[in-house]
This record gives C-alpha cells, structure tokens and sequence, in this order.
C-alpha cells in the first residue's frame, strides 16, 4: 500500500537549493492534502537538527523525510554529510523509545529524480508504507500541526 | 569543562516510572558545550519522554526549563515557584548540579539524566577529551602541561611505560602516549633537565585524603 | 632463613647468571608451583614469579615464592603497582623479606583493561620507580614511605624492568638512569630478537655508564611457532619481532617449529654473552617452563654454579 493510502502524516525537510521555486510549487500539495503534509524549507539540509526531526514526529507526523543535494554536490561542501550524522542520531534516539528508525528518512536526491519539489513529494507519496500510523499519534489525541 | 553524556532511555525511564508531572531542567554552562545537558538536549528528551508516554498511552506532563548553571545557587533559584509543581525533577546538569538542586529542594526528586564522565576539552567540534582529574596538587609544570595522571593509562610519574609505541598507547591505539607527548615537549621547550627528575609518591590527600575536598575563601564569602 | 639472594651472589662473584620466570596457576594448586620449580632447579639462579600478569588473576606471587623456597630455590618476587596502594605494596615488602624471599622485581604492570578483570579499578598510587625507591629507603635506611622507622628492615636485592623496544627510544635509556638512580640494582629486560636495536640501546647504556650501576641480565622468549611470532610482533606493543625471525619460522615445517625457536633463543643468549655490560640472561618460556633446561645446557650455561653459604 502506498503511504497516502495508508494514510500516513508526512512532514519533508528539504534544501531549498534543490528547487528555487520551492515556495510555489510545493503549494498545490498542501492544499490537496492539507494537515497531512507538511514542508520545512532549509537554507542547507546541514540546518537540520535532530530536535526539528523529533518535533515532527510528536506533532504527529508517521514519516519525516530530509532531502539533500547529492553527497559532493552540498553547496556549503559538507551541509548534508552533516546532516546524515544527525539523522542516524535521531533515529537512534527514537528507537531507544521503541519507534521504528525507518520513520526518518534522508534521501539524497538522484539525477533520476524529479526537479521540483511538489514532484518529489509525489514520488514519496507514492511509495510503499514501511511504517503504519505511528503510535505516537494513534494512542493520542490528534495534534498534528495544529499550532 | 565538566563533560557528560545521556543515560540511555530505558534507565531514565525506570527512574521516571511512578511520576506523571515532570520538570526537565538543563543546564547551560559545561554540560551545553558538550551537547549533553543544554537547552536542545532537554527539547530532545523532553520529547522523547512524551512521546515515549503517548506510545504506551500513558498521560505526563513534561515542562523544561534551562538555567545557566545548575552548581549555583543564585541561578537555581530559577526554579523556586515552578518545581513544586512537578512530582520530579529530571535534570540534565552534572553530578555537581544534581545535587546542588536536590540540596536547594529538600523535598524534591531529583534524578539524574546524564552520567557525569570527566574534566576536558573540546577538541574540536563532536570530541571531548579528558585531561585533568582534579588531583588537586597541579604538576603539569614540570610536565610541560601535559598531563601523565589523567592522560597515561597507568598515571606514570616517571615516564612511559613499555607499552608505549610510535606514540600511542597500548591500551587503547586511539590515545597519545601521554610520556611520548611531555618528552617532545619537554625538549621542544628546552626543558631536557626534567627528563631525568625522579618524582616522589604524589600526595593523593590533597584529592581523597578526607573525604570531600572544599575550597573555603573568606575574602569571598558574605557576612549574613 | 637468613641466607641472601642467590641472584646477587652469582652477579656479584661476575658469572653470567640465568634467571627463569614462573607464571603461577589459575588456582590454588600449590603442586603446578613445585613442578615447575623442580623442572626449573639446577639449571637457574633464581626464578622469577610473576604477579597476576596482563591482568588476569592467578595464585599469588608472594605465595609461590614461598613455595619456591621451600623446594630450594631463590625466587624473584614481582609486585606490580596496578593492584596495591603503598600501605598494601610495603606490608607485602615486609612479608616477602619476612618469608625469605631475597629478590623483588618492581614493575608498574599490564594495564587490567587486558585482563579478565576489566572492571578493576587500577590501583597506581605510586609507579614502578617509586616503588624501587621505597624498596630500597626500606631497605637501606630502614624507614617507609613518610619516614617512619621499621623495626626491622626487609632484606632484599632490588630488580626493575627495562624495555629498549618501545617508544620513545631515546628515553628508554634515560628511563633505565632513573631507575638506576632510584635503587634498582639488576634488571631484566623485555624479550630481545632485535639484537641490532638491544646492542644500539646498550650502547647509550654504556655511554651513560649505567652498566656499573645495575645488573643487566637480557629477556629471552623461545618462540613456539611462527604464529606466536606473528601474534607478538601484532599484537603485543613494546615488542619488537623482526620480519627475519619470523620468516625463519614459517621456513620450517610446523612440527620443527619449536625447536627452532629454541634455536633461536640460543642464538640470542650467544649473542648476550659476548655483549659488553650484559650479565645475565633471564629465560621467559611462557607456559613451556620445560624448555628451559634444553635452552640453558645447549647455551652452554649447564650446569650453573653452586655458590656457597657463608
């Protein structure tokens, strides 16, 4: 089952880098899915910092993704190097708590992949659930994104 | 700085099992350079920990707080009207801090968050090393400030031991061999005459002789 | 009881002395002590026991030296710093004098994280140089550390250790200058198939003049194959195997092995002999105390002179 048929909350951090038009394109998403997508725009996805990735998670997110520009490819050299030492943290962090690690994500992005990310987040969409709803948010009342 | 790591979750959360209401508290001096128990370090916990009760369907309520220096009172004092809202504290400073809060709330919990690990440096950004042990009877003069009680494996006063080999130790290959460093350095500093002093027996009473040390300046201290 | 060190009396009356070393059991069996005493007697000195080696906990050196005794003997104490502070180190001193042990080795000791004893916590109130130096004030003036007066002093010849193999090489001598000046009176090395570097570092030994200053009795380990070499050279720091010894090894069928470590270690105990300021080798056949005869006769130091009581 793909994860909007699952139903699975999505929060995406990504490197702005990645799409200059990052701002409009990523609209027409939002309003399709509304609370069940949310994105984080990052000057360099070396910003990230595990805090943003757990605070995502508890506002009730099931999967959080971080897109980078390929390894080699980080405009500020080592941003997403960075970053993917940051991510394993988290994801250690969230296990020691019994939550799947799979639940946070980094992709680096491939010549293969689209150029906007609207697209992007389709193509994640699209993909297999590897996690169901997270029981963060099942066994509590529904919280997401609701500042 | 005093360094300090987290307690792995399933300890904490033993520790924290009966309590509902719970007040993290970091601290922002030592424990926040070496990422262990600063104001992040608290978010990350604190959500952690809530979570980590939604997961199980249980109800707590999580405050956090960080204040500059958990060792002094006069920042401690921060807490006064906010811990006695709270059935525990979880606080994320250093042994020292621990207990001074403790002391300052004689009728709160307080459980420690962090293994409190050393007196170090930041060596560069993500790596702490230990380089002193508060002995309290500071030798690094005649060591060329490098010091063989915390940085040699066995605190070898009068030399390196024969495990020593291009410039590690056998302990752990990771590690400088402390004497490999305070020879070049005694020589890179013109200091050759050192290589051959004998040290006496050290004088361990100045860092366990009774009990615990304090450190007690008149000039210092208030009337009242 | 009151007979001396077997050891100095061979040192001192200028005869290449032997000394082998004696790893005690992991148990309390004190007949694997008097087997490997027996194997050993007559073709040693003295007979070193170690304490508690790379950390791994066995029957007491002070005890099967004791036992040593017994069977006639002279056995070589060694007391590490890892496991006593300086009241239990100095109770010891005055315990092993007490039961007729005449030799003392003073070492610092393997770190315990190499042993099964992890966990311990690492004594090292004093190290090995400030261990030589209480020994002797001991001894010599009959007080301990701080000064105090003993009622009577411990009777004892003074051994340290000195290995010209680890780093930094130039201080190894200098090292070897503290100790002498701390009261060390032999010492024995750490094994030598370097014989190149072993004559480089006496040479500084002789250029310091230190050879007149203390006993240097040379370490000697038969090897038992080409894979203990290798192990040795790898994992073992502070040791130094060369290449050639090793191939040496590997060019003989595995069953001729040992003997050709044995060949080996005669060889070095040759070379040991002619060196100017080395008075003595000490055998360490690590579990393999059996070897040591065949080592001893074939280097042509069987049968070891019977030095009488005065």
């Amino acid at each position: 089952m793909d994860q909007r048929t699952a139903g699975l909350n999505i929060a995406i951090f990504f490197c702005q880098q990645l799409d200059v038009n990052q701002d409009k394109n990523r609209r027409s998403l939002e309003k399709e899915l509304g609370p069940r997508i949310r994105f984080f725009p990052l000057p360099c996805s070396g910003r990230i910092d595990p805090l943003h990735l757990l605070r995502a998670l508890e506002s009730g997110a099931d999967m959080v993704y971080l897109i980078a520009c390929p390894e080699g490819a980080c405009r500020y050299r080592e941003g997403n190097l960075r970053a993917k030492k940051r991510v394993r943290y988290a994801q250690q962090l969230i296990e020691e708590i019994g939550l799947e690690g799979v639940r946070i994500e980094m992709i680096n992005r491939t010549a293969e992949m689209p150029d906007d990310i609207d697209a992007i987040a389709r193509e994640l969409l699209a993909r297999d659930a590897k996690v169901s709803i997270s029981p963060v948010r099942s066994n509590a009342i529904l919280s997401f994104m609701q500042k | 700085m005093i360094t300090a790591e987290r307690k792995p979750m399933a300890e904490i959360k033993a520790m924290l099992a009966p309590y509902r209401k719970i007040l993290v508290v970091g601290c922002g001096t030592c424990v926040a350079e070496c990422a262990s128990g600063g104001e992040k370090e608290v978010g990350l916990l604190a959500s952690a920990l809530r979570m980590d009760a939604q997961i199980e369907g249980r109800t707590i309520e999580v405050r956090e707080m960080t204040i500059d220096r958990q060792c002094v009172y006069e920042f401690i004092d921060k807490l006064t009207g906010v811990a006695d809202r709270y059935e525990v504290i979880l606080s994320l400073g250093c042994g020292a801090g621990v207990q001074a809060v403790a002391e300052a709330f004689p009728k709160m919990l307080v459980i420690p968050a962090l293994n409190t690990t050393f007196i170090g440096e930041t060596k560069e950004p993500g790596l702490w090393v230990e380089n002193c042990r508060a002995c309290g009877d500071c030798k690094l003069g005649y060591f060329a400030a490098v010091c063989p009680v915390t940085r040699c494996a066995k605190g070898l006063y009068n030399g390196p031991c024969g495990g020593s080999k291009n410039g590690v130790c056998e302990v752990d290959p990771d590690t400088p061999c402390a004497w490999q460093l305070i020879v070049e350095r005694l020589e890179n500093t013109g200091r050759n005459d050192l290589l051959e002093a004998i040290y006496p027996p050290a004088d361990w009473s100045r860092q366990q002789g009774k009990g615990p040390r304090k450190i007690a300046r008149e000039d210092q201290r208030s009337e009242s | 009881m009151k007979a001396d060190s077997n050891l100095k009396k061979v040192l001192t009356q200028n005869v290449f002395a032997v000394t082998a070393e004696c790893g005690p059991p992991k148990g309390a069996d004190p007949g694997v002590i008097k087997k490997k005493g027996n194997l050993l007697k007559g073709y040693v000195d003295s007979v070193n026991v170690t304490d508690n080696q790379t950390g791994v906990v066995r029957l007491c050196s002070m005890a099967a030296c004791a036992i040593l005794r017994q069977e006639g003997l002279d056995p070589i104490l060694q007391m590490v710093t890892r496991d006593r502070n300086r009241i239990a180190l100095q109770s010891d001193v005055l315990g092993a004098s007490s039961l007729g042990i005449r030799n003392i080795l003073c070492l610092s000791g393997d770190h315990q994280s190499f042993g099964n004893q992890q966990q311990a916590k690492g004594v090292f109130d004093i190290d090995s140089i400030q261990l030589i130096q209480t020994v002797r004030r001991m001894r010599d003036s009959g007080q301990i550390i701080g000064g105090e007066a003993l009622s009577d002093p411990p009777e004892l010849f003074i051994g340290a250790v000195a290995n010209p193999f680890a780093d930094p090489f130039d201080y190894r001598v200098i090292r070897l200058g503290k100790k002498a000046a701390a009261g060390a009176e032999f010492i024995q090395t750490q094994c030598i198939y370097n014989v190149k570097r072993f004559k480089e570092w006496m040479k500084q030994v002789l250029d310091r003049g230190l050879d007149k200053k203390v006993y240097i009795l040379g370490g000697v380990t038969p090897l038992k194959s080409a894979r203990m070499a290798e192990y040795m050279s790898k994992q073992v720091a502070g040791m130094d195997v060369p290449g050639d010894v090793i191939d040496r090894l590997k060019g003989v069928d595995p069953k001729d092995q040992r003997r050709e470590g044995i060949r080996i270690a005669v060889e070095t105990i040759g070379a040991l002999k002619e060196m100017e300021g080395v008075r003595g080798v000490h055998i360490m056949a690590i579990e393999w105390e059996d070897a040591v005869p065949q080592i001893v006769e074939e280097a042509g130091l069987y049968p070891r002179p019977r030095i009488s009581e005065e």
